[in-house]
């Protein structure tokens, strides 16, 4: 298939240069159709080929280990139908981190949501320094994670961060923040304050919100709440499936907790408290300290099962609330 | 409720107080929103400046009794720094110019062209958006492995060459803006579309063309999994040796010197950010769905 495709492209691409150079022989509209079919595919084609072998390819093979014992290095590994899939549904430890990771996303996605659309609306005002302001609130979202997890490790130390400096300050007992149960709130602020990145995208959308919605809405004597919730919010709707949708993908991929951990050994997973221990996590520690590649790999296929139903699930949800194509230029 | 009884004049005057205190409120929010904002990389640049003794202080030592830049310094020299930020330079330059240049091209099919399957392909493009690569990237090591590709760069050039759907749509919506009349005229000529994108599009999108480059380098800068992954210890990249190298001969981490390098690794990404911010935040606007 993937061979084909690549000597078919080859074909294609010779094929479209010969007659860039020349033009052709034959009746100029069909030869224009065809041109235009055969460049498609010229142009299409690296993304093509990419997304067979990098994608599929790595998919399939997953697929396949998922039904072995494959460690990477025994030889003796052997074929073994569903017994994976039987023992991870059978595992606590495999749902207690699906748990963690799924109340992880539905809390994250939220108030990341909410916080990034509050800040945008609060920097799209016409203030004096507006753009300084979302500049600096953008930032932390280009702050590259390792960076971001060692600024929150130190910010959060139980004997030397200032946020127990503050708690202590104000009279109470210091709290061992990293650790159980405290250790995923921190996670959760990790996501906060990346918030700017649904900022960003949310004033690109606020700012096409038609001007005579909002004047239409402030003379029929509209509070601000109203117009709001009743004008601004479904026409940001797309915008919002959008960050929910690519939200709750990155979310199951963070891969915070590692970053937030004590360092122990190279990979850090040993050391993730069990609030932090996701779903990704036991991936990892499958993967790398167990060298379970046939499990991980099942593992990593009901995930992605898992997120393919949870998106259609969002989009089957939304599809009454979202609202595309309001923009009134486009009817004209 | 007052405002109804007293006389027109004061009633003004009351409503430029309430305009005043709102917008009081409103700065007052905003700065400390973005104090709380800033404060964890704040922290982070005290904590490189601050000895070994004041970081495990407890209580909490709020500033160093003395600046430690010497910290900068010596988390240079510990390890080999130049070494993993020219490794990090060098993936990330590749992939960037790579994967731009290839979605750029793509994006220009999708944009000025059709065929039969155009939109199957293109519901594939939206949906592998939102595929996780975490998935995928587990598998992937493997195939690279077998194939004798893990310790060397190539990934990231596959990577590049074929594309990410995310730049794709990017370069999308921008071609699909254009006139027609730029390939028309071209094609009268007996321009063939490769010409037309490298000669009439390609030179009109600079703008597209920064931030795709900006977003993808910044990706790569970041991006722990796949390095700590794909590469070994001396080819790794500064997000890496970070997290991992700044150890004393007991093996304990040496966190004012992970600090300082990680803010020396860090602060290039906010320089190109700051010095590209238009191009990058329109880039990021325009992926919002339209």
């Amino acid at each position: 298939m993937t061979v084909d495709q690549i000597s078919s492209a080859a074909d294609r691409s010779s094929a479209a240069t010969d007659t860039g150079r020349a033009p052709a022989t034959a009746g100029p509209r069909i030869s224009m159709t065809a041109r235009r079919h055969r460049a498609f595919y010229l142009f299409t084609s690296p993304w093509i080929i990419g997304f067979l072998l990098l994608t599929v390819t790595p998919m399939g093979y997953a697929l396949w280990l998922s039904f072995t014992t494959f460690d990477g290095i025994s030889p003796n590994w052997k074929y073994v139908g569903l017994d994976n899939y039987r023992e991870l549904l059978n595992d606590p430890v495999t749902w207690g981190a699906l748990g963690r990771a799924g109340l992880f996303a539905v809390t994250s996605v939220p108030l990341s949501i909410i916080a990034g659309l509050a800040l945008a609306v609060l920097v799209n005002r016409p203030l004096k320094a507006r753009g300084l302001f979302r500049t600096l609130l953008y930032l932390p979202a280009v702050v590259p994670p390792v960076g971001a997890g060692l600024a929150f490790k130190l910010l959060f130390d139980p004997n030397s961060g200032a946020t127990n400096g503050v708690v202590t300050f104000f009279g109470f007992e210091a709290i061992g923040w990293l650790a159980d149960p405290y250790a995923r709130y921190v996670l959760l602020m990790t996501v906060l304050w990346a918030a700017g990145n649904v900022m960003i995208i949310s004033l690109a959308g606020l700012q096409d919100v038609p001007r005579e919605l909002h004047e239409a809405a402030c003379i029929d004597g509209a509070s601000a709440w109203r117009t709001f919730r009743s004008i601004t919010v479904p026409l940001l709707s797309p915008v919002l499936l959008f960050q929910t949708v690519t939200g709750m993908i990155a979310s199951v991929q963070t891969i915070m907790p590692l970053l937030l951990a004590p360092l122990g050994d190279t990979s850090g997973i040993t050391t993730v408290p069990q609030s932090n221990y996701l779903y990704m996590m036991h991936v990892f520690a499958q993967y790398f300290a167990l060298g379970r590649y046939g499990y991980a790999s099942a593992l990593l296929w009901v995930l992605f099962v898992l997120i393919l139903i949870a998106t259609g699930l969002i989009f089957r949800f939304t599809s009454g609330a979202v609202f595309y194509n309001v923009d009134p230029e486009a009817k004209k | 409720m007052t405002a109804t009884t007293l006389p027109p004049q004061s009633s003004a005057t009351d409503a430029r107080v309430r305009v005043r205190t709102r917008r009081l409120v409103l700065y007052t929010v905003l700065v400390s929103v973005t104090g709380l904002f800033l404060g964890p990389f704040g922290w982070l640049v005290l904590s490189a400046l601050k000895t070994q003794g004041e970081l495990a202080a407890s209580p909490v030592h709020w500033l160093p009794e003395a600046f430690q830049w010497h910290n900068f310094a010596d988390a240079f020299t510990q390890i080999d720094f130049l070494g993993y930020a020219r490794n990090s330079l060098i993936i990330a330059l590749l992939y960037a110019t790579l994967v731009t240049v290839s979605s750029a091209w793509v994006g220009f099919g999708f944009a000025r062209l059709d065929a039969p399957g155009k939109k199957v392909l293109f519901g594939i493009l939206l949906g592998s958006m939102m595929l996780p690569q975490m998935v995928t990237l587990l598998p992937t090591y493997l195939i690279f492995a077998k194939v004798g590709m893990v310790d060397t760069y190539w990934p990231w050039v596959l990577w590049g060459l074929s594309a990410a759907p995310y730049l794709v749509f990017l370069f999308r919506q921008f071609f699909a803006g254009m006139p027609r009349e730029l390939e028309e005229a071209a094609i009268v000529d007996g321009c063939g579309y490769p010409s037309i994108f490298w000669r009439i599009f390609l030179p009109q999108s600079w703008p597209v063309l920064s931030a795709s480059f900006i977003i993808a380098f910044t990706w790569t800068w970041g991006d722990y999994i796949a390095p700590q992954l794909l590469l070994s210890t001396d080819r790794t990249t500064l997000a890496v040796a970070v997290m991992t190298t700044y150890v004393n001969e007991g093996g304990t981490p040496v966190p004012e010197l992970q600090a300082a390098a990680s803010v020396m690794y860090v602060v290039p990404i906010l320089l190109i950010f700051l010095v590209a911010q238009r191009g990058f935040v329109a880039g990021m606007s325009t992926s919002g769905l339209k």
